[in-house]
């Protein structure tokens, strides 16, 4: 479970994000619910990169069952941002994404959350099990097992 | 904001819409659905945050560019359990889960036609702050008095 103390070394992959300027609410910072866009346009770059994952033609799709948001300090347009990901646990047909976002340059999290995706058949939506390339993808930024090699920066 | 921040805001409640005083109905969009064909997951976050935001506008009568201190959110928490999809109307309900010095913890559910079972449920925490200092300061006693409403009302069922 993320925390407040943890750093950019605690997550083993990371997506940058440009702020827009919408993104900014009447506070003049960036909206709580914008952070779950943030994340989950993460999650799914990474599936994409890491794992081979086509949105428009995988028979096999993750869908969101939960997600979690603690707001630590208020991040703005037009900071650049960057989203930092760990597998925290895998099962057989879903995964759960640790998360925090960072802004460009520092080390402690302005947000940290969690992100659960569960891979179902696209076109029953019932759960099936993690495509392998997906697997293994997940499996290099998890936090238990052997299957990290350390190259995550 | 850091002190709320380490709290759990607890889980969320799972009945049907009648456990919720405060209702309103959510129209859908176009562009609300993403390629899987139902509303997006980051859009019933926003469900939720309209909820939360017009019942703190028009039921607590706060005003965030005027009043002296005013909340801003630091925990939220969906969990989904059935989709939506436009062009159906969400129908989106509210009540006070729990009441702290400085902060407000709201359950929140999201249906479809089906009243009886949420589409998806959450929780979502304000803090209220002091506009200058923007540290934590006790929620003003009007609104309280409205919250305790909900509260007490909750209590006696």
């Amino acid at each position: 479970m993320p925390d407040a103390t943890e750093t950019r070394a605690d997550y083993f992959d990371f997506q940058p994000v440009q702020t827009r300027w919408n993104d900014n609410d009447l506070y003049g910072h960036v909206n709580n619910v914008v952070y779950y866009a943030y994340v989950d346009t993460a999650v799914n770059k990474f599936l994409v990169e890491a794992g081979g994952f086509d949105p428009h033609t995988a028979p096999v799709i993750g869908i969101c069952p939960e997600s979690h948001c603690n707001f630590l300090k208020p991040v703005a347009y037009p900071e650049k941002l960057e989203v930092g990901l760990r597998v925290g646990k895998i099962g057989n047909s879903s995964v759960r994404y640790e998360v925090a976002v960072f802004k460009d340059g520092e080390q402690t999290p302005a947000a940290t959350g969690y992100f659960v995706h569960v891979f179902v058949d696209r076109e029953s939506r019932r759960p099936v099990t993690i495509p392998d390339a997906i697997r293994a993808a997940l499996a290099g930024i998890a936090v238990e097992g052997d299957v990290r090699n350390g190259t995550h920066g | 904001m850091g002190e709320a921040a380490v709290k759990s805001a607890g889980a969320p409640l799972s009945g049907p819409i009648a456990e919720y005083p405060y209702r309103i109905e959510i129209a859908t969009r176009w562009g609300d659905n993403d390629m899987l064909g139902h509303l997006n997951n980051v859009v019933y976050n926003r469900c939720i945050e309209d909820i939360v935001t017009k019942f703190t506008r028009f039921e607590l009568d706060v005003d965030w560019l005027k009043d002296d201190c005013y909340p801003v959110t630091v925990e939220t928490l969906c969990r989904f359990h059935k989709q939506l999809s436009w062009p159906d109307p969400v129908l989106a309900g509210l009540t006070v889960q729990s009441l702290g010095n400085s902060s407000v913890t709201y359950a929140i559910g999201l249906f479809g036609e089906d009243v009886l079972s949420p589409a998806a449920t959450g929780t979502f925490v304000h803090v209220y702050i002091d506009r200058v200092s923007q540290r934590p300061v006790p929620i003003p006693i009007a609104v309280r008095n409205r919250l305790e409403k909900i509260v007490l009302s909750r209590a006696a069922e």
